[in-house]
């Protein structure tokens, strides 16, 4: 296997995010370290989706959305003017909640899509296809039909093929916003089994509603909380041990013990 | 694309026929009967349209009416010489000239309709729907107007010019809606991966709306390919082939149809009948064409749900 990149440390600085008036969160102040897996927990509507847009641009797609604060890859300013949120985005890859591979291509396209979008030139592309399909444990199941669209495979199966997509885009960080929220538990196991083998090469940071994934998968977790009309913030974050066996700030006893959310 | 609701029951079907007692089974029923007279009455218009076209104009068909040009033919010559052939050229000569404006920029504005968040999108949308509103004789008129203004000969490319501004509305809405349904979750998909959003427009958005595209480029080339007002205004009529359309009179189906039906012969009458057929026919090739492109792409959705 070829991973020629390798995984980055992810921080931010006293994030602060608004749509239009409104603020969403406050003062986010979090630490990914390279080759460790970080969940993102807390009730709906606390900020962790957004927040985890924030990390590769994606944020400001949204009509009407701000931003106070700075991400640092590697200590380097991804918000600096100088930087383009092109290449930031080459570097940090995302999985998105609902899988969404191109309909309009075959399996084989879809995975080096990212290449043909980024305008970016492989040496060997078959070995590329092989080594991100494989990565994504999925090679044995596709490799006899490639040429076929991207549809015709299952929900699981397609969600497998978003990751191997932006696995060959070989980024530093994945961002994964719910990515087994859409899917059965088998589906579910594999792709966790997937973030672990992933971990060995690449920073993940993945949002997740399911306090045992978070358990199964992550070393660090992070809980996020909004009271009502206030923004959204870390209450606590830890080891992902810590944070469920002995959480300091009661608010998460309650939450990682499902008293709300 | 997985579509997370559930197929449809069988059991809608029989709790529909369940439902048929009582004062609402007694209005429902009357809906039903009267939507179905309705349709009758526009399916009999369809009908004796088609009828009275095809039974006055299949007198003058026949292979030389399509390919023949009119040169040497005057109002009151025997069937058996010459054809429309000039003018199917010329229709399509002009439609191909309107289409080659009105489609890249009414492309542009459902792009810009579609993916821009400027505050300016709604003029933008007004405009182009009242540009759907303006009468196609007044659209001749503005074009002549040009004409006289530059002191200019009438010739094919200022017929084209007065089709284009009625196709454009057309070409625009319909793409916008194609664009409309492609996912916003596409776009994002290829912005996650790093693409520029023109990148992501031609090699994501565009192929996934392809064939409501094409539908949009059809119907709008069956909004323009009958009008006859803007073009009597703006080309002199001819009765040989032209294709130069910078220079001199160029034939269409509809200028064709008008000239040979107020010259009031019996065999320019039969012409005019038979100009109007294969118009018809033309037409009628485009909204098949574009029928079986849209059922295709359902075709495909269905299969991707799965």
């Amino acid at each position: 296997m070829t991973n020629s990149s390798v995984a980055a440390e992810l921080r931010s600085e006293d994030v602060s995010v608004w749509f239009g008036e409104r603020q969403v969160l406050k003062d986010v102040n979090l630490t990914f370290r390279a080759n460790r897996v970080t969940a993102l927990i807390g009730p709906s509507g606390c900020g962790k989706s957004t927040f985890l847009r924030t990390l590769n641009r994606m944020h400001e797609l949204i009509p009407g959305a701000g931003l106070a604060g700075s991400i640092l890859l590697d200590g380097k300013d991804i918000y600096d003017p100088s930087v383009n949120p092109v290449d930031v985005r080459m570097e940090i890859g995302m999985v998105f909640q609902k899988p969404n591979p191109f309909p309009t291509m075959s399996i084989r396209d879809n995975v080096l899509s990212g290449l043909k979008l980024s305008g970016m030139k492989a040496d060997n592309k078959d070995e590329l296809l092989e080594t991100s399909l494989q990565r994504a444990s999925m090679w044995n199941e596709v490799k006899d039909r490639l040429g076929e669209p991207a549809t015709a495979l299952s929900g699981g199966q397609q969600q497998r093929l978003c990751i191997a997509r932006s696995l060959a885009m070989n980024p530093k960080v994945l961002l994964m916003d719910e990515p087994c929220s859409a899917l059965d538990p088998g589906s579910t196991r594999r792709i966790e089994a997937t973030i672990e083998e992933l971990s060995e090469s690449m920073t993940i940071v993945i949002v997740t509603h399911n306090m045992q994934q978070a358990q199964r998968v992550s070393h660090e977790t992070a809980f996020f909380l909004a009271d009502e009309n206030t923004p959204g913030g870390v209450v606590e974050f830890g080891s992902t041990e810590q944070v469920f066996d002995q959480p300091i700030d009661p608010r998460t006893n309650d939450y990682v013990n499902g008293h709300f959310g | 694309m997985t579509d997370p609701r559930p197929a449809k029951q069988p059991w809608n079907k029989s709790s529909k026929v369940a439902s048929f007692k009582g004062g609402r089974g007694f209005a429902d029923a009357i809906l039903i009967v009267v939507s179905l007279l309705l349709s009758a009455v526009v399916f009999a218009l369809l009908l004796s349209v088609l009828w009275s076209v095809i039974s006055a104009g299949a007198g003058a068909l026949s292979p030389q009416f399509i390919y023949q040009n009119n040169r040497y033919i005057s109002t009151t010559t025997s069937l058996e010489y010459g054809g429309v052939g000039h003018a199917i050229l010329g229709t399509l000569w002009l439609v191909l000239l309107a289409t080659a404006a009105a489609l890249p920029l009414g492309l542009a504005i459902a792009v810009y309709l579609t993916q821009s968040q400027s505050k300016l999108r709604n003029l933008v949308r007004s405009i182009t729907q009242a540009l759907a509103g303006l009468p196609s004789v007044v659209s001749g008129l503005f074009v002549l107007s040009i004409i006289s203004f530059l002191g200019a000969q009438k010739s094919g490319i200022f017929g084209a010019m007065a089709l284009f501004p009625l196709m454009l509305p057309t070409v625009a809405r319909v793409a916008e809606e194609a664009l409309r349904l492609v996912p916003t979750d596409l776009r994002l998909a290829a912005l996650g991966l790093g693409a520029p959003n023109y990148r992501a427009f031609f090699q994501v958005i565009l192929p996934a709306a392809k064939s409501g595209v094409i539908t949009a480029l059809l119907l709008g080339l069956a909004r323009v390919v009958g009008e006859t007002a803007p073009l009597i205004l703006t080309i002199q009529a001819n009765n040989g082939t032209n294709l130069n359309p910078f220079d001199g009179g160029v034939a269409t189906l509809p200028t064709y149809i008008y000239g040979f039906i107020s010259a009031g012969y019996a065999s320019s009458i039969t012409r005019a009948w038979g100009a109007s057929l294969v118009l018809l026919v033309l037409v009628g090739i485009l909204f098949i064409t574009a029928r079986l492109l849209t059922s295709d792409k359902k075709r495909k959705k269905s299969k991707g749900t799965k």
